[in-house]
């Protein structure tokens, strides 16, 4: 970032004698403005229509096909949909909580992305403590979450929020732990440096690296959908019992920014993810383009294809999960933190670093990687054969076409 | 078994089934949906689609009703209208009004079944909406018509062991309760003494 | 507000889990007194689908009520069409051919396939899984194109009629139905791999709501309500009606699969097992039909003797029974119809003392609670 500033300055005319902190500041507001009401919107409108059509695909239906080319403008007419919709109040909510608590949600989700490196030179802010800060920021959401269920002068909503405020405030362990058995391994929090520490090819990623990394990775995908609200931890909105929980009375706009948030969450997820376990960045290629000579070198795009690939691809198994598992109570939710996840987290992140140490002295111990891989390898090829035999013994629906 | 092994099969089962149920939700993914997309996108024309002697609006065809009025008698919710009356010059039974009551009526086929000549029937069209209320009642007479008289000779074409012959087809024509009487004379004589026989047996 | 609903302690909370609810199947309303997540009492409050379906009997004829019967349960109609021809018949003495008989078995059969899909559909669905409710109801369109070929319609069925069934099966229904059957075991094991072996729906449902033999017994339960808890009692074995004795089935009960005898895992499996059962009843039906008439002897307009008669049997949901008062005239003077809901809501706020929130719906999916059973 601060090299495009300092080319800007060099090159065009507009910003010359303009003090450097100015244009710096300039470059971040804009890259920041474009990337969130850009980027992070579009993705979040794209990714119900994405999520519509998976989960339809998966249930013999065909989701959502008429608004735009096989249904990809879908999302912009649940939007004006929304917006025309009337903004209620109930009555005897507390107006000012009521209003302000969908802010606070959509505010905590969105600053989390000014840590999310999508590409070498590309991230708003290189923050040397850049996990820490998104995990800290993602807890804005709590608070909102609590406050729009108090607010709603609703017992299902407040039963919603509460749920949701011990749920999150809960996994924030398990998460933390997992994230440090990362930091450990690459001796930093910034994000930047985390994903350098990885090479581009999979056993190089920490995910392979040892064994307690390897589980420490179930652990933080599993505490992460947690923090998402996501199934099987979905109980805070659960739509079968408490008819949407924290959002039941909101309508409009306001219910669109919880929506949003909870799906631009989902790349937070997705991103942390490959960020930390699977190498984000890196790509053993090594393409460029050249902004009409805008910037003085051509720009390195195959980082971020790559980035972006990790991580919706992760966003896919994501939406996987939602509509094949069941939902947890709220208080099987906790056993399942504080008495499977927590301990397990703990003996990862000890684990890792007595292996740390021991690598220092045996250096065999780093070739644990490739068995490793491979065991990922057959997990993902193990689903694959187990998905093909069903189709071959099941095979498709039975079709009574009353003409045969 | 001890608290520890329990710890470690509940995380088993818990990977081994998720598991599993990922995979089957997975090879959902590539099977082929069964949605049929209506009213557009349909393999075949709607009214393909639908089975052969699927229950859909009613239809009469005038012509072939004898105005025996059984569809009347025999409707649960009373959604047709029938009106037979002496009009004209020389005065002559004819059916003035024959309604069906769409919105009233349930598809459930009694009236078909018990139309001697197959008049009244069911056609394979559900497509009856209506911004109108009042278009719902659909008028199968504008003007009088005399009913169908069937020849004597020939069978009814509905073939049901209580069918009415031509002869009380017109007997009954104008009363209701005059039916009641000729009703009884299909039944078989020994099924009266049967049914005295387990009278008021509660259990 | 009425004193049933007063909340006991100063810490509770009166929550009113309305009539409209995506988890109570259909409209009925449950007030509960809740001391957090916490149910202390749970008060079911019934009658939002009140039809006056037995006052209306009194104004139809015999044969005129059969498409009524219909929506006594309209997720299983035939077995109400079963109910009411089984009440008249005996009662007034009608013979049914054996075709008849064999084909109102293959009706009833099917429709009790396609009752409890919906049945561990919409359960799956309010515990958290919705793509096992849409794979279940994709199993019921075929059942469903099936008994829109045999009787003309997709829900109310009206097949039957005093002394037989309305239409007779063609060839291409006797085809398609094998295919059915072929394809259905293996696509209800996919399923069973889906939902019911997972561990998160096993922990959902072990243990919860155990209802033991004796509560069974004194509530009234019946049909897989009853079965769950052990005990093996089904119509169709003890009190057999139209071929049922000649038939080969297993009767299912619960045995404690994962949990406590009687908790909701038994009582579902049990429902997931009837469908295996009744696959096998559909074959052997499909076998062993004679030819023959579709329907005996009726008077045009039936006159049941004077009396009164209790006839039961066993519908998807447990027994249903209907009682007929008659005074040898076209109508029948009193009918009353006793449904299985009816029964297992009764045992609903014993059950429910102690739960939470999330398990009262496990507590009304399990029992299949039907709302328009309960309020007729």
């Amino acid at each position: 970032m601060r090299f495009f500033a300092d080319s800007l300055i060099e090159t065009w005319p507009l910003f010359e004698g303009w003090p450097p902190w100015l244009v710096y500041g300039l470059v971040m507001f804009a890259f920041g403005a474009l990337l969130l009401f850009g980027f992070v919107s579009l993705f979040a409108g794209i990714v119900t229509v994405v999520e519509r059509r998976i989960a339809a695909r998966m249930q013999f239906r065909v989701g959502p096909n008429r608004v735009g080319i096989q249904g990809c403008l879908q999302w912009l007419a649940d939007g004006i949909k929304n917006f025309t919709k009337e903004d209620l109040t109930p009555a005897g909510a507390s107006k000012l909580l009521y209003l302000f608590s969908p802010y606070l949600v959509f505010t905590g989700l969105f600053l989390a992305f000014v840590a999310l490196p999508f590409g070498q030179a590309l991230v708003i802010s290189d923050l040397n403590v850049g996990i820490f800060y998104i995990l800290a920021v993602t807890s804005f959401v709590t608070v909102g979450l609590v406050l729009a269920g108090w607010a709603s002068n609703n017992k299902w909503s407040l039963l919603g929020g509460i749920r949701s405020a011990a749920q999150i405030v809960s996994y924030e362990i398990p998460i933390g732990l997992s994230v440090l058995t990362v930091v450990l391994m690459a001796g930093t929090l910034s994000t930047q440096g985390i994903i350098e520490r990885q090479g581009w090819a999979p056993w190089d990623w920490f995910v392979f690296a040892n064994p307690f990394a390897f589980i420490a990775f179930f652990i933080f995908f599993t505490s992460t959908l947690a923090e998402g609200n996501r199934v099987p931890f979905d109980l805070p909105e659960a739509e079968s019992e408490l008819v949407a929980g924290y959002n039941v009375e909101y309508s409009g706009m306001r219910f669109v920014f919880f929506f949003f948030a909870e799906y631009a969450n989902l790349f937070v997820m997705g991103a942390m993810t490959s960020l930390l376990f699977f190498g984000g960045w890196n790509s053993p290629f090594n393409w460029t383009i050249d902004l009409f000579g805008l910037f003085p070198a051509p720009l390195e795009i195959s980082g971020t294809l790559v980035f972006m690939a990790k991580a919706l691809g992760f966003v896919v198994v994501i939406i996987w999960l939602r509509w094949t598992l069941p939902r947890l109570r709220v208080d099987q939710l906790m056993v399942v933190c504080w008495q499977y996840l927590t301990p397990i987290a703990f003996v990862c992140m000890l684990g890792t670093a007595f292996w740390m140490i021991g690598t220092h002295r045996w250096d065999a111990l780093d070739y644990v990687k490739y068995p490793i891989f491979l065991l990922g390898v057959f997990l993902v090829l193990a689903m694959a054969a187990r998905a093909v035999r069903n189709i071959r013994r099941v095979g498709d629906p039975v079709d009574l076409n009353p003409f045969q | 078994m001890s608290a520890v092994a329990t710890y470690f099969r509940n995380i088993r089962e818990a990977a081994l089934t998720v598991f599993d149920g990922m995979s089957v939700s997975l090879s959902y993914l590539f099977r082929k949906p069964i949605t049929v997309q209506y009213p557009d996108r349909t393999p075949e024309p709607i009214l393909d689609m639908v089975p052969e002697g699927y229950r859909g609006i009613l239809d009469v065809k005038t012509e072939t009703c004898t105005a025996c009025m059984a569809c009347m008698r025999n409707c649960p919710v009373q959604c047709i209208n029938i009106v037979v009356e002496k009009v004209g010059d020389p005065p002559k039974r004819m059916m003035t009004h024959f309604a069906i009551n769409v919105a009233k009526c349930m598809f459930c086929g009694l009236c078909s079944e018990s139309c001697p000549t197959g008049a009244i029937h069911h056609t394979k069209e559900f497509e009856g909406a209506s911004n109108e209320f009042n278009d719902l009642v659909r008028f199968f007479v504008d003007e009088p018509v005399l009913p169908y008289k069937p020849p004597k000779k020939e069978k009814p074409k509905a073939d049901k062991p209580k069918a009415d012959t031509p002869k009380a087809d017109t007997s009954a024509a104008a009363k209701q309760t005059a039916d009641e009487t000729a009703a009884d004379k299909p039944v078989e004589p020994a099924a009266a003494p049967k049914k005295t026989e387990t009278d008021g047996e509660p259990t | 507000m009425p004193e049933e609903f007063a909340i006991s302690g100063p810490d509770n909370m009166l929550l009113n889990m309305g009539p409209q609810h995506p988890s109570t199947h259909g409209v009925i309303r449950f007030v509960l007194d809740t001391d957090g997540e916490v149910v202390t009492k749970a008060t079911p409050v019934v009658g939002y689908l009140h039809r006056g379906i037995e006052k209306i009997a009194t104004e139809m004829t015999y044969a005129q009520f059969m498409p009524i019967t219909d929506r006594l349960d309209y997720v299983a109609s035939m077995c109400g069409n079963l109910a009411w021809c089984e009440a008249v018949e005996r009662m007034a003495g009608i013979e049914i051919p054996r075709r008849a008989q064999f084909l109102r078995v293959i009706a009833t059969e099917l429709n009790r396939i396609s009752s409890h899909l919906v049945a561990v559909g919409s359960f799956c669905n309010d515990v958290g899984g919705v793509t096992p409710l849409v794979v279940a109801l994709r199993e019921r369109e075929a059942i469903n194109d099936l008994l829109e070929m045999l009787s003309g319609a997709r829900l109310t069925y009206n097949y039957m009629r005093l002394g037989g069934v309305s239409r007779d099966m063609t060839d291409q229904f006797k085809r398609q139905t094998l295919e059915f059957l072929d394809h259905f075991p293996p696509a209800l094991d996919e399923f069973n791999r889906l939902i019911t072996g997972n561990k998160i729906f096993v922990e959902r449902l072990a243990n919860i709501a155990v209802v033991t033999p004796e509560d069974a017994k004194a509530y009234g339960l019946n049909g897989p309500n009853l079965r769950g808890s052990g005990i093996e009692f089904d119509l169709r074995r003890n009190e057999p009606y139209a071929v049922y004795p000649e038939l080969d089935f297993k009767v299912c009960t619960g045995e404690g699969f994962r949990g406590q005898l009687g908790d909701a895992y038994d009582r579902y499996m049990v429902r997931i097992n009837e469908m295996y059962e009744s696959i096998k009843i559909v074959r052997q039906c499909l076998e062993m039909v004679p030819d023959g008439e579709i329907k005996g002897k009726v008077p045009r307009v039936l006159k049941v003797p004077a009396g009164e008669r209790y006839t039961r049997t066993e519908s998807a949901r447990g027994e249903m029974g209907i009682y007929i008062v008659s005074n040898g005239g076209k109508t029948p003077y009193r009918v009353r119809v006793r449904t299985s809901s009816y029964s297992a809501l009764s045992i609903f706020e014993k059950l429910s003392r102690g739960l939470m929130i999330a398990d009262l719906v496990v507590v009304i999916g399990s029992f299949d609670i039907v709302a328009p059973e309960i309020d007729r």
